[in-house]
């Protein structure tokens, strides 16, 4: 199989106030030298608490957001050398879905209108051939026709999540980015729009950059997971590997903490793992492993020297004394 | 045993510029003392409804209760006048929210918000009030609660609030405990701590908790019991064990099976689907039958009733035939 993607060190720095006129302007690192790579036609999940640098990876990796150092290949350009024209005509191999399919959608524009958008902008066929196109992804996405010339809200959320992917398959992307494409929506349309995902990347071969907070979602989802915590991969593998022989304590404990149907409060269940606490402030974040604080396992040389990723039999971890849960 | 909480045919309806919707209909659960009972369904069938009717927060105009009865260890809160349901809000029947940001008051500290419950329900001075407080704080599981009481809202983490939330709701000992999707806001790492100490709560304080959700996994880890609610109504009715092993209701079903699990690799997930019909638009028959796949003649002409057909209490008319 072929990297579609490959990133290096990506680093992402968001400059704060400064604290007096003569100080020298603190700056936050939300993402900290951040390695992987994503193969044609797979799909990797990147999964992790609210502020953990998800997001601002996928956003950074794509160029929407700028990057404060690292190399994004993509099919071996890299993405943040590109000059700007290079760059748009790239962009119709890279599109997005957001979360909110409520927000991310013009109210006073016609969806027929919002789908063909991509390809006025990128001056994609002649306006017949366009308009074939809006057509051809409306069914393809498991909308009617005569839904074309409708607007936004009169469409229920899942619809409207529907008409995002259309919009972003419009330019026949490679890459996919979602960016918890199903968490604004309820749980019974969830399963409508993630079986869809997956139709849709084996009809067209689609690679996916997959950002959630749903450890169930990714993995039904994804081929690849990374975790991520405080801006850095703690760890990264193969899905089932991942799921089912976890090394790092963030993982178990995040694997642990998902409510999980096989839990029963009539069996009288004991979670397993529990952690304490909320994640440190990325200003401020501590000198050693960034989860020492609420890691069960933690010992002297955690709080003092960062763990690398180190490529391991199943997943690659970071951390100083990783194994399996029950070893702690 | 006689329940603690019993509801009873409850109708609550809204007036609309669709005309008068009817949110809640025939609705009946009831909660038994110390228990959780786990009211799940999709946005819009009426969960948080049923929890603002018991609260007597419906808002009026434009909703009101039309019919049926709540009653709270025997008394009846439906024609409780606005003073009593007042008094009753704290010491008998206390509710913790979905945001927890949205809920507290941003400009008083939250050991000042703690104390004025307080003080509102028991005899006792600021000073003393404040000591409670701290003491509450404390208990779920907020660090150094002295310097944390001075705190604002905007001050704490959303975890943080929300223990805030279930200190301020249990600070008057409630016999029911209403929290209305507790853990939407927040981490799952955080989610699982705020579920260990409602069930801690639960156990020292023989609180009754009333859980909304639309997770089948929260349910699965915290009720006892469960209803289901689609469209307005309790579609099934019994304890979290029976609906999760063997849910009768294709709807009850249809939920658990399209949760993309952890631990099972199905390669296709089972989709309920369609959507909620909108409440103004609900016919004669039962409101599933559009997106069920047992649909029959009989669903589109009459809406089925909550009645026991062999396992466990269920409306459903294909459950109902395939037991006669």
């Amino acid at each position: 199989m072929s990297v579609l993607m490959d990133v290096r060190d990506l680093t992402v720095r968001f400059a704060l106030p400064k604290p007096s006129f003569f100080a020298e302007r603190p700056h936050l690192e939300a993402v900290r030298q951040v390695s992987f790579q994503l193969e044609a036609g797979k799909a990797l999940g990147i999964v992790g608490e609210s502020g953990s640098g998800k997001t601002t990876t996928a956003m950074a990796a794509i160029r929407l957001t700028k990057a404060a150092g690292g190399q994004v290949l993509f099919e071996g350009d890299d993405l943040l050398e590109l000059d700007d024209e290079a760059m748009r005509q790239r962009r119709r191999d890279v599109q997005l879905i957001f979360q909110d399919p409520y927000s991310s959608l013009n109210p006073r524009a016609r969806v027929v209108d919002i789908v063909r958008e991509p390809m006025d902008l990128m001056e994609i066929g002649t306006p017949e051939e366009r308009h074939a196109k809006v057509e051809e992804l409306f069914a393809l996405v498991g909308l009617r026709p005569d839904q074309l010339n409708l607007f936004p809200h009169q469409f229920s959320g899942g619809q409207r999540q529907r008409i995002s992917i259309a919009r972003a398959l419009t330019t026949n992307p490679k890459l996919l980015v979602c960016d918890e494409p199903v968490s604004a929506l309820d749980v019974a349309i969830q399963a409508q729009i993630l079986n869809l995902l997956a139709e849709l990347k084996e009809k067209l071969g689609l690679s996916y950059l997959f950002i959630s907070h749903d450890l169930g979602v990714v993995r039904h989802v994804c081929d690849e997971v990374a975790v991520m915590y405080l801006g850095k991969i703690v760890e990264s593998g193969p899905t089932s590997a991942l799921f089912e022989a976890p090394q790092h304590p963030y993982t178990q404990a995040l694997l642990s903490a998902a409510p999980s149907l096989a839990r029963r409060k009539s069996k009288g269940y004991v979670r397993p793992l529990k952690v304490s606490g909320d994640p440190p402030s990325p200003i401020n974040p501590p000198p050693g492993c960034a989860f020492a604080e609420r890691c069960p396992r933690a010992q002297d040389v955690c709080r003092k020297t960062p763990p690398d990723l180190v490529p391991g039999a199943g997943t690659a971890v970071a951390c100083h004394y990783p194994g399996p849960a029950d070893t702690i | 045993m006689s329940a603690l909480l019993e509801i009873e045919d409850l109708r609550v309806t809204f007036r609309t510029r669709y005309g008068e919707v009817t949110a809640l209909d025939s609705v009946s659960m009831h909660v038994n003392e110390g228990e959780t009972l786990g009211v799940v369904g999709e946005s819009g069938c009426g969960k948080s409804i049923t929890a603002l009717s018991v609260m007597g927060l419906i808002p009026s105009p434009p909703g009101k209760i039309a019919g049926g009865s709540i009653r709270l260890n025997g008394e009846e809160l439906t024609t409780a006048s606005p003073a009593r349901l007042r008094a009753m809000r704290g010491p008998d029947a206390a509710m913790i929210f979905q945001e927890p940001m949205t809920s507290l008051n941003p400009v008083f500290t939250v050991g000042d918000q703690i104390a004025e419950a307080i003080m509102l329900h028991q005899k006792v001075d600021k000073a003393q009030a404040l000591k409670d407080a701290v003491a509450l704080l404390d208990r779920v599981g907020i660090p150094s609660p002295e310097t944390r009481a001075k705190d604002y809202p905007h001050q704490l983490s959303g975890g943080m609030r929300q223990r805030v939330m279930i200190a301020m709701a249990v600070s008057c000992r409630p016999k029911v405990l209403i929290a209305d999707e507790p853990t939407t806001a927040l981490d799952v790492t955080v989610q699982a701590q705020i579920f260990d100490l409602l069930n801690e709560i639960q156990r020292d304080f023989g609180v009754a908790i009333i859980l909304i959700t639309h997770d089948m996994g929260a349910i699965s880890e915290m009720a006892d019991r469960v209803a289901v609610m689609y469209a307005g109504r309790v579609i099934e009715d019994a304890s979290a064990d029976d609906v999760l092993d063997y849910p009768q209701h294709p709807y009850a079903r249809g939920l658990i099976d399209c949760i993309p699990a952890l631990g099972r690799d199905d390669h296709r997930l089972a989709e309920i689907p369609g959507v909620v019909p909108p409440l103004h638009l609900l016919g004669q028959g039962c409101a599933f039958a559009d997106r069920c796949a047992f649909k029959q003649d009989r669903c589109t002409r009459e809406k089925p009733l909550l009645g026991s057909h062999g396992h466990h209490p269920v409306a459903c008319h294909g459950i109902e035939e395939a037991r006669l």
